[in-house]
């Protein structure tokens, strides 16, 4: 449940790529009690760097912290909360359901409705990705709920903010 | 030239200044104390008893002298013994680098004899640590660290080195250490809405914590409490950062805050914070603090504002640098009536302890030192009611007279810091202010106080009770004194002795007068054992939940069971 103002919030960390230094803001969220909902790094343009996206839960007085924290961290060059407005934010899926001969046709449809890619088909088995924001892929598991899922891998939301500057 | 990776490290120290480091040798530090010998001559090792002497020690050198503490620990248990050390170093934002061996870089990842993730260990309690893997790296992670440890808010930094890193030679070129960057000062526009809210107010309060300190801010603090004409409060953690002997000093604020502090902050239209980071010890109930006025805070970190409690306005930026500046935008102002009003609560409100006719009253024992002394003492304390009663009845009239553990509040802190400040500052008068039950976690160092003959006296309050907590027991655990009867099995003086340390002993009030003149003519480490009652309390007292504008000044008559921490 989450309280009253409490939000979600997307954090842009870019951070020298030393050793620990996932860990270390893993652990600088954990032991302030921040709520880390998800967290996608990875390699930067320049490969010193990573670039870390968190989407946090908490209300503005959390987040203003979570971002003064962080920039107290050595290996950390710039924190950015993006303004989800501003900002471009997906997420990808690959998602396993079971497949029989009755419903075959069904999951086919609905990957197709959402423009998803399907990747692997076995007898009793289909693989399908998908790209979006986090509510179009909820919606997506919800069609296929009713088909038994047998596995969701989503990797959390990535973010970048839309204009040349930012 | 061609160096090992141990030479390395004593290069490096030279380089930074350092000329005193404190540790304990062990298996993977066989290298770097190879090369303490070779460097004897210029650097000077102090051994402890135990590694978490050694950190406390680097800690209590340091906030005696301003500079960078240095301690060393062998891998496993040696590391891990440093951990309090080091982690009450960062609670109180003091500049300490802790360099460990580690097992040889084939070993490590293959739980290995004595080998421990320090560097993970101590992620939550540094502000930086470096494991270093290579030889090429070494000298410019130790350089890091020391930028870092010293620079903008203060802190522990660890560097971590492999055994046969150590070992490995390179070509080292020496390197002048870079002065700390200058914190940029807050742009215009602050400085004038606090110079707007400054000149508006009528009745300002001046609180300075532990960043008066450690930016050297005592002068600039002076300046501007006159500037602003008001009265100033400390914290636990800026004792001796103001002049206490000046009128305007109130004394405390916080859970044991002078009654003045109290009434003050109640009563005032403004509040002003300087370099502290409103621990929940000095809000107590955060809700009610300084409620309805503006706050006004300074400080270099800007995790502080808004962290503890919301304020009106912040400053960031180096404490001194803003002071002096936001002091030169004003108008002199007065407050006539305001200030009178102040001289009035400090004439109303004396600290006083009482007791049996003929107690020995921790006030006096603590205002004759103080005078015996005269206020030049550098006072080290453990953690518990001694430590309370230290801040409250010396008059503490420089900063880096008293050092003590505010955040972690360490017990068995006190003795190392002395030992270290005692190196730090031989010309200095070093009392370690101690409860009996403190005393026990670190009694050992006692060792080191007689084998290095450190003129430290090591007072000890002693009442057979762990009296803080039993303080807390009989407040608010209906007097079930679980655990905190030490029994007072201890003969202090045997025990002083077997160390080879001088023991002294106060028992009645005529003795207290004596026996410091006694101890502090010995120019040698010195015990006293100083006898007082279990039933004496730290007072005033904001109890869990209460306001700090409303202290208990004496026990309550029927002690509540209902209460809890």
């Amino acid at each position: 449940m989450k309280g009253s103002g409490e939000r979600e919030y997307i954090l842009s960390v870019l951070a020298r790529n030393n050793p620990g230094v996932l860990l270390r803001i893993a652990g600088l969220f954990s032991r302030r009690c921040y709520n880390i909902l998800s967290i996608v790094a990875s390699q930067t343009e320049n490969t010193e760097y990573s670039r870390i996206l968190i989407v946090v839960s908490g209300d503005d007085r959390i987040v203003n912290q979570v971002d003064k924290q962080l920039c107290k961290l050595v290996d950390i060059e710039e924190v950015n909360v993006l303004d989800r407005n501003k900002a471009v934010v997906r997420e990808h899926l690959l998602l396993k359901v079971e497949r029989t001969l009755q419903n075959s046709e069904k999951l086919v449809q609905i990957a197709g409705v959402f423009h998803a890619n399907i990747l692997s088909v076995t007898p009793d088995s289909m693989i399908v990705e998908l790209t979006g924001d986090a509510g179009t892929i909820n919606s997506f598991i919800e069609l296929y709920t009713p088909y038994h899922v047998l596995k969701i891998l989503r990797t959390g939301s990535m973010a970048m903010s839309i204009g040349k500057n930012f | 030239m061609l160096l090992t990776g141990a030479q390395i490290v004593m290069e490096c120290l030279l380089e930074q200044g350092v000329d005193t480091v404190f540790g304990y040798p062990g298996g993977a530090v066989l290298n770097l104390y190879d090369a303490l010998y070779e460097y004897r001559d210029r650097i000077r090792h102090i051994r402890t008893c135990h590694e978490q002497a050694a950190a406390h020690a680097a800690d209590g050198y340091a906030r005696a002298s301003g500079k960078i503490g240095v301690c060393i620990a062998t891998s496993g248990p040696g590391a891990t013994n440093l951990v309090t050390g080091i982690a009450t170093a960062y609670m109180d934002s003091v500049p300490v680098v802790a360099i460990t061996g580690n097992v040889a870089r084939g070993l490590l990842g293959l739980d290995s004899f004595q080998e421990v993730d320090i560097t993970g260990i101590t992620m939550p309690v540094t502000k930086h640590n470096y494991l270093v893997r290579d030889v090429e790296d070494l000298a410019d992670t130790l350089r890091s660290a020391f930028r870092i440890a010293g620079s903008w808010r203060k802190g522990p930094v660890l560097v971590d080195i492999p055994k046969d890193v150590t070992a490995q030679k390179t070509e080292f070129t020496p390197c002048r250490p870079v002065p700390p960057e200058e914190p940029p000062l807050p742009d215009e526009e602050c400085f004038l809405r606090a110079a707007a809210l400054l000149q508006k107010s009528e009745r300002p309060f001046f609180y300075c914590g532990g960043g008066v300190i450690s930016s050297g801010a005592s002068n600039e603090a002076r300046r501007f409490a006159e500037k602003i004409d008001a009265p100033v409060a400390c914290s636990l953690m800026c004792q001796g950062g103001y002049d206490q002997r000046d009128e305007r000093y109130m004394g405390m604020l916080g859970m044991h805050g002078t009654k003045v502090s109290a009434e003050a902050i109640r009563n005032c239209d403004l509040f002003v914070a300087a370099g502290t980071r409103f621990s929940d010890r000095v809000l107590c109930s955060a809700g009610s603090f300084a409620e309805g006025r503006p706050i006004l805070q300074i400080d270099i970190d800007a995790a502080e504002f808004g962290k503890n409690l919301p304020v009106s306005l912040s400053l960031k930026g180096d404490v001194k640098a803003v002071l002096a500046k936001l002091a030169g935008m004003l108008p002199q102002q007065k407050h006539t009536a305001w200030m009178a009003q102040v001289r009035g609560w400090k004439r109303r409100y004396p600290l006083r302890q009482t007791g049996a006719p003929g107690e020995v009253l921790p006030q006096d024992v603590l205002e004759t030192l103080c005078r015996l002394t005269e206020g030049e003492a550098v006072l080290t304390t453990e953690v518990g009611q001694h430590q309370m009663w230290a801040a409250q009845y010396y008059t503490f009239r420089r900063p880096r007279q008293f050092l003590t553990s505010g955040g972690l509040g360490t017990m068995g802190y006190g003795l190392g810091a002395a030992i270290g400040a005692q190196l730090a500052r031989p010309g200095s008068r070093v009392v370690n202010i101690a409860g009996d039950g403190s005393f026990h976690m670190n009694c050992a160092e006692l060792s080191t106080l007689a084998r290095c003959r450190l003129p430290v006296v090591e007072l000890i309050f002693d009442n057979s009770v762990l009296g803080m907590v039993r303080q807390w027991q009989k407040l608010f655990y209906g007097g079930r004194f679980s655990q905190t009867d030490l029994g007072g099995g201890t003969d202090y003086a045997l025990l002083a002795n077997a160390f080879g340390v001088k023991a002294l002993k106060i028992e009645t009030k005529d003795e207290i007068e004596p026996v410091l003149r006694q101890a502090l003519a010995l120019r040698e480490p010195v015990l006293i054992d100083c006898v007082i009652s279990r039933d004496q309390n730290v007072l005033p007292m904001v109890p869990a939940g209460g306001s700090v504008e409303d202290p208990m000044l004496t026990m309550p008559s029927n002690l509540s069971k209902e209460e809890s921490h």
